[in-house]
């Protein structure tokens, strides 16, 4: 057991002699509560981002890149390169699927570039960047062009902006350190989220986003 | 502490008032709209056909291509002169293409909205992107179909760019509950979408005139950008006829929290174009008050017809359109003939009834009247003038300018002399200054004295008195 020097649940401690590393609890363990937050901040703050699932993987993403700033700069490369080869691919007038390949192509490209000039630099923390996270946040690509096409740019944009912050977000509470060595002494308090999130799906009231969308009228009450 | 809790009531008000996305999902969607219900809203072909059979206008449906085998074999040349294709599963007016006309002496080259040509290459690319799902929801397969192009009403050609406004009617418990107009803009590429920056205008239910506007997403606008043109007070016509067609609609259609969007056509009126399972919100703001209120008002009421429905609707939730448009507009609203009281010398009135016309300039009165508020003098002193009589049109200025100079220093209740066209043609008008009280507000004026008796209005006030003013037909 490499350096685990906090008091872990026995539970934990079974699952640890089993095999299973602790990295991969962690992460496990961490996924109910990003998910919680991720529904919080849609039904009562309002931040939409580009659904449950997206700023989920990219906050795993963030978290299996060596450093957020790597991160951050994929993501942004990523949406950047996105844009521009759907304006250069528009006049071609090409059906949808075939489009996402070539931009899927484009942007894979542009990451291994990024790549390249980074271990050029001297930047080996991007070089070495595993591929998986890399995999995971190119397939934004199609959210994003989704988004585009069905609510326009500006709404895209918007919603990237929403997924980069709630990934940050999520990338500093699954790496806060007191809340993981709670949650490895008391990793039942995971389920907590069950009865948190029916309340979450029950919630009727207004969201905090839409007391400023209608504050024209609640100005003029 | 007391400023504190003010605004805290303020938002606990909003809570109560207003409809949020969290609330609309869950207690209006989710159970009064069926999965069954919600297909046919989903698809605009279903929802067409299924209207039709009950005998609501929708646009006609011209062809339309499902397959790649149907996309090969079609006639293209066959279609009309004016259409438009869409994506039956489209959203947000995506996909949409409107063609105006054929090119001149061409079977093959249509013209578009924007004046631009189009060819059936052009068109086949359009509907073969269609089949293949770019304008539907998550990209699944989907059905291209041609439609009849809808006509312009004339009342709304100054207000919409490129593109036919339409009219977003939410229907609870077989009540209107609330309306807006969505005019297309330069912003929303001539679609009626507000996140797209579509202008939506607020409709009073009861009497169908629109009363707030606000553009995009949050902006609260009074005039049509780039002009002078007033979006409130606009009179939707057939408003009766339009309540009626979403009403039914959601009674055929079994949504019951239903947004149904009514276009009205030149030639055929109201018809309606879509309907909606998952309306938007913004319809508050562009009305300026909240839909939570008044769909909880509507809940609790039985109502078995559709007239009664809209009866009901119109009570509850509209009607105070004047008051409203006063407040906002600084203007009262007036019909076309409205009560007036004339002040003369020496304090006389006299109250009579009046034309409120707004083809007429300024205002004029009858000479018998202007003589009963003490203008007798001024009258006979015009009279007595020499006035030429067979003058030529591109004359007049210089016998107004030459007249004006001559006499007008003469008879001290002579304000001026002017020349007034009208539909007899022009003549030679003595004014005079007068007070009117007019609904209230007092207006002191130049009004032209002349024969009125055997019209039916002795006091016509004109354009010039009714900047204060708006005026509803209907009154």
């Amino acid at each position: 057991m490499n350096e685990i020097n906090f008091n872990i649940s026995p539970l934990l401690t079974f699952f640890l002699n089993e095999g299973v590393p602790f990295e991969t609890i962690k992460l496990i363990l961490m996924l109910p509560i990003i998910a919680t937050l991720i529904a919080f901040l849609r039904q009562v703050v309002g931040i939409k981002a580009f659904g449950i699932y997206t700023p989920l993987l990219v906050t795993f993403a963030f978290l299996a890149t060596n450093g957020l700033r790597y991160g951050i700069a994929i993501f942004i490369t990523i949406i950047l390169i996105g844009m521009l080869t759907r304006v250069a691919l528009k006049s071609f007038r090409l059906l949808y699927l075939p489009r996402v390949a070539i931009m899927l192509t484009i942007v894979a490209l542009s990451i291994l570039i990024m790549l390249v000039i980074g271990g050029s630099l001297k930047r080996t923390g991007l070089a070495s960047v595993s591929i998986f996270p890399i995999l995971i946040m190119i397939t934004l690509v199609e959210k994003f062009i989704a988004v585009q096409i069905e609510k326009g740019d500006r709404a895209a944009i918007l919603l990237a902006a929403e997924t980069l912050i709630i990934s940050i977000l999520g990338f500093y509470i699954a790496s806060w350190e007191t809340l993981v060595h709670f949650i490895a002494f008391y990793p039942w308090i995971i389920l907590l989220t069950i009865p948190l999130n029916i309340i979450l799906g029950k919630w009727t009231g207004l969201r905090l986003s839409e007391y400023f969308r209608f504050g024209e009228i609640i100005k003029r009450k | 502490m007391f400023d504190f809790l003010k605004k805290f009531s303020i938002y606990l008000n909003a809570r109560r008032d207003i409809l949020g996305m969290n609330a609309r999902n869950l207690k209006y969607i989710r159970p009064y709209n069926r999965t069954n219900a919600k297909r046919i809203a989903d698809d605009k072909l279903l929802s067409k056909r299924i209207l039709k059979k009950n005998g609501i206008a929708v646009p006609k449906l011209i062809g339309k291509i499902i397959s790649q085998e149907n996309l090969d074999n079609f006639n293209w040349q066959t279609l009309p002169d004016s259409f438009v294709l869409k994506p039956n599963k489209g959203f947000g007016g995506e996909g949409i293409i409107v063609v105006y006309g054929r090119k001149k002496n061409s079977m093959d080259t249509w013209i578009k909205a924007d004046g631009s040509l189009i060819t059936i290459e052009d068109l086949k690319n359009h509907a073969r992107n269609i089949i293949d799902g770019s304008y539907s929801l998550s990209g699944v397969p989907d059905i291209a179909f041609f439609e009849e192009r809808l006509k312009l009403l004339k009342l709304f050609k100054p207000y919409a760019f490129k593109g036919i406004p339409d009219i977003r009617i939410i229907v609870f418990n077989k009540m209107p509950v609330m309306a807006m107009l969505r005019l297309p803009t330069k912003e929303s590429h001539g679609k009626a979408n507000l996140t797209q920056g579509a202008i939506g205008v607020g409709i009073d239910l009861a009497s169908g005139i629109t009363t707030t506007a606000v553009m995009g997403k949050q902006k609260i606008i009074e005039y049509l950008p780039g002009t002078k043109l007033l979006l409130s007070g606009i009179k939707i016509p057939y408003w009766t006829d339009i309540l009626t067609l979403a009403v039914r609609s959601q009674e055929i259609s079994g949504l019951g929290f239903l947004g149904a969007d009514i276009a009205i056509d030149k030639e055929l009126g109201p018809v309606i174009l879509e309907l909606n399972a998952r309306p938007g919100l913004a319809i508050q703001i562009a009305n300026l008050d909240g839909l939570k209120w008044r769909l909880k008002k509507a809940a609790g009421i039985k109502i078995k017809t559709v007239k009664k429905g809209i009866r009901v609707g119109m009570d509850l939730f509209g009607g105070e359109i004047e008051e409203e448009l006063e407040e906002i507009s600084g203007k009262k609203v007036i019909g076309t003939v409205e009560k007036v009281k004339l002040i003369g010398k020496d304090g006389k009135e006299i109250e009579v009834e009046a034309k409120i016309d707004t083809g007429a300039h300024s205002t004029s009165i009858d000479t018998e009247i202007a003589k009963e508020l003490g203008f007798a003098g001024v009258i006979e002193f015009f009279n007595s003038l020499e006035l030429p009589k067979n003058f030529k049109r591109e004359d007049i200025k210089q016998i107004e300018e030459h007249l004006r100079k001559k006499y007008i220093h003469q008879h001290p209740d002579l304000a001026d002399i002017s020349a007034i066209y009208s539909s007899h043609g022009v003549s030679i008008r003595p004014k005079i200054i007068l007070k009117l009280i007019l609904n209230n507000i007092e207006l002191v004026t130049q009004v032209n004295v002349t024969e009125r008796k055997e019209l039916a209005k002795e006091i016509i006030v004109g354009r010039k008195n009714l900047n204060k003013f708006l005026i509803d037909v209907s009154k």
